[in-house]
């Protein structure tokens, strides 16, 4: 072996020594380091669990009416409206937008189903599909004011908060308007009767849209990219993510939801009202946020805001059950929602 | 130019870009032969950037040529130096914090099964390549948001160098700029492997014991001309330092 190969053998020799030792070392350090912050991370999502856990327990516990599977069933249905809303601000949120417009869309689009069915006298499932495509447009609009034009979506969707409820306004005349559905309609039965003799319509609405929802934001292409637009919009841009039509697609699917949302609520209650959905927007970004998806883009999953809506649902549940003023509903969503952003917050301070 | 006697993969010829009345560029010539490490020094403002985004088709010059493997190319954006083989590494390295690596390595190319995403492929895909980098990341599901520096440049090299078949030149501005001591190292040692993979390597640091450790050639900008290229064994520090400032400041 001449004088330079021996060198080279020796070189690769130190080389590979130096990397076996260096790899060790580095695993300790990420251990070390990244360990906290991804417990931390962990604990977001496991804490919405033992909240969602610990209300139901403490609620069985205080009141034996809880428990009651009519009761459960009643929570259920309660939350199915919200969490369908919820599921499009989840994909808005993660995409790090935000449609505070919701509460008008779905109260706009309530009283429109309502006429169509009503005095166009149109197939209601017809008319439901009319709103649902109606509502794609409006986030449509959204999506492209905010992303094409570069206006924050809060700006955007205040407006059109009162935009809609305006029309919603104007179109009804400030009257409600009944449906008059014949007896022998699928519409009513279909919405919110009882599938299999006890479970209300509504939760299968609820669960099938949740776990196609789920699907789409964890299996798909699309998906990857909702997390990577919210993420870092700059790095998805430059790797050729539409970033725009992502965001775009988000609205709009909000806005098809508050359709279906809207088709729930008429099968319920036989009428539209002008003033539905007031206010229900902190309600719908309460779910999101306490179900673990941060303000700022980039995280969250379908699932948790599901587990959000249930913790919402059960508190409404819990102060009626229990006999408490109607004026602590608010009072104690608002704190959740706070304490479930500090958290957030805190935890994302820890992790850098 | 040597390039020890290798064709080159890319050259530059009389590459002149202006902004509005600043000669970023003057008549620059530049080449590079794969397995090759090529360090671009100077000092702020000499041009460097500007020179690595002509040969990444973000900027398109005023004058002169490209050519690869001697034939004339025109990129008219980074899509069409991307589809030559020639992948950057930005400086802020582009990476999606909350994103383990799979997702950031796949970051806008993910790949499917019909309409679900293929996780094992590139999880598999992805232990492939950092094996190749020989990278230290502990998993490909962790967050790359809570990767060291090192580790961080790791994951986008990997995307640089992965985001479609046929890469050959890999452009890295600053890449050690924000990094420790250890870390730095690794990022060395990156570029080593890379070299030993075949790439064409072109690197810009300010840091002149960095550029002597890791670089074959070094080629001097100053005030948009460049005014030499040394092979390292040929020079010592003390000479790059009087280019990059110029005869009259010594
Ligand atoms: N997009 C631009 N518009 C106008 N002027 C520019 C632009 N990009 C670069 N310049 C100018 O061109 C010259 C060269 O800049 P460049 O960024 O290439 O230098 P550099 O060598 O990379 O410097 P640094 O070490 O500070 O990164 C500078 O005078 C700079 O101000
Ligand atoms: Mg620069």
């Amino acid at each position: 072996m001449n004088q330079d190969a021996k060198k080279l053998v020796d070189s690769k020799a130190v080389d590979a020594l130096l990397d076996t030792l260096e790899e060790g070392a580095a695993d300790k350090t990420i251990i070390r380091a990244g360990g906290r912050a991804l417990w931390m991370a962990r604990l977001r999502g496991t804490s919405t669990v033992i909240a969602a856990l610990l209300i139901f327990v403490g609620l069985s516990l205080a009141t034996p009416l809880f428990l009651k599977l009519d009761n459960l069933l009643l929570v259920a249905r309660q939350i199915s409206i919200l969490q369908i809303i919820a599921v499009g601000m989840t994909f808005l949120f993660i995409s790090r937008e935000i449609d505070l417009s919701v509460g008008s869309i779905y109260g706009f689009l309530a009283i429109v189903l309502a006429t169509l069915i009503a005095k166009q006298h149109i197939n209601p499932w017809v008319s439901l599909a009319m709103v649902v495509v109606l509502g794609g447009i409006i986030g449509l609009v959204n999506g492209v004011i905010t992303t094409r034009f570069g206006i924050p979506s809060f700006i955007v969707t205040l407006g059109g908060l009162s935009i809609l409820r305006g029309g919603a306004l104007l179109l009804s005349g400030g009257w409600p308007i009944a449906l008059k559905l014949g007896e022998d309609s699928t519409f009513p039965k279909l919405t919110d009767g009882r599938l299999f003799g006890t479970v209300p319509a509504q939760i299968f609405w609820m669960l099938g849209i949740t776990i196609v929802a789920s699907f789409v934001l964890s299996k798909t292409k699309f998906g990857a990219h909702v997390y990577a637009t919210g993420g870092n919009e700059e790095a998805a841009i430059l790797t050729g993510i539409a970033t725009k039509r992502v965001k775009t697609i988000s609205f709009m699917l909000t806005g098809a939801l508050c359709g279906i949302a809207a088709g729930l609520l008429l099968g319920q209650v036989g009428s539209g009202f002008p003033l539905t959905g007031q206010g229900f927007e902190l309600d719908v970004i309460a779910a999101v946020v306490i179900g673990g998806t941060p303000l700022w883009g980039g995280a969250g999953s379908i699932l948790g805001t599901l587990l959000g809506a249930a913790i919402i649902g059960m508190i409404t549940n819990g102060l009626v059950l229990l006999g408490a003023s109607a004026y602590f509903e608010p009072v104690a969503k608002g704190s959740i929602i706070v304490l479930a952003v500090l958290a957030d917050t805190l935890i994302r301070r820890r992790a850098r | 130019m040597t390039n020890n006697g290798r064709k080159p993969f890319l050259e530059l010829r009389g590459i002149s870009k202006r902004f509005g009345h600043v000669q970023a560029l003057q008549d620059v010539d530049f080449d590079i032969a794969e397995a090759e490490v090529v360090a671009l020094v100077g000092d702020n403002g000499a041009g460097k950037s500007t020179l690595i985004k002509v040969i990444s088709g973000a900027y398109q010059p005023d004058a002169g040529e490209i050519l690869i493997d001697g034939r004339p190319v025109n990129f008219q954006n980074p899509k069409d130096a991307l589809q030559a083989g020639i992948a950057t590494v930005y400086q802020n390295l582009a990476l999606v914090d909350q994103r383990d690596v799979v997702s950031n390595i796949f970051l806008g190319r993910e790949m499917t099964r019909g309409l679900v995403l293929d996780q094992k492929g590139m999880a598999e895909a992805t232990g492939r390549v950092l094996n190749e980098l020989r990278s230290d990341i502990p998993s490909v599901h962790v967050e790359v948001g809570l990767l060291s520096g090192g580790q961080r440049q790791a994951v986008a090299i990997a995307r640089a160098i992965n985001q479609r078949e046929g890469m050959r030149l890999i452009i890295m501005d600053e890449p050690v700029a924000a990094l420790g001591i250890e870390e730095t190292r690794k990022v060395l040692r990156l570029i080593e492997r890379l070299k030993e993979q075949g790439f064409a390597v072109i690197v810009i640091s300010h840091n002149l014991e960095h550029v002597f450790s890791v670089a074959d050639r070094i080629v001097v900008l100053r005030r948009g001309r460049m005014v030499g290229v040394r092979e390292k064994s040929a020079t010592t520090a003390a000479e790059i330092v009087h280019l990059i400032v110029g005869a009259e400041h010594i």
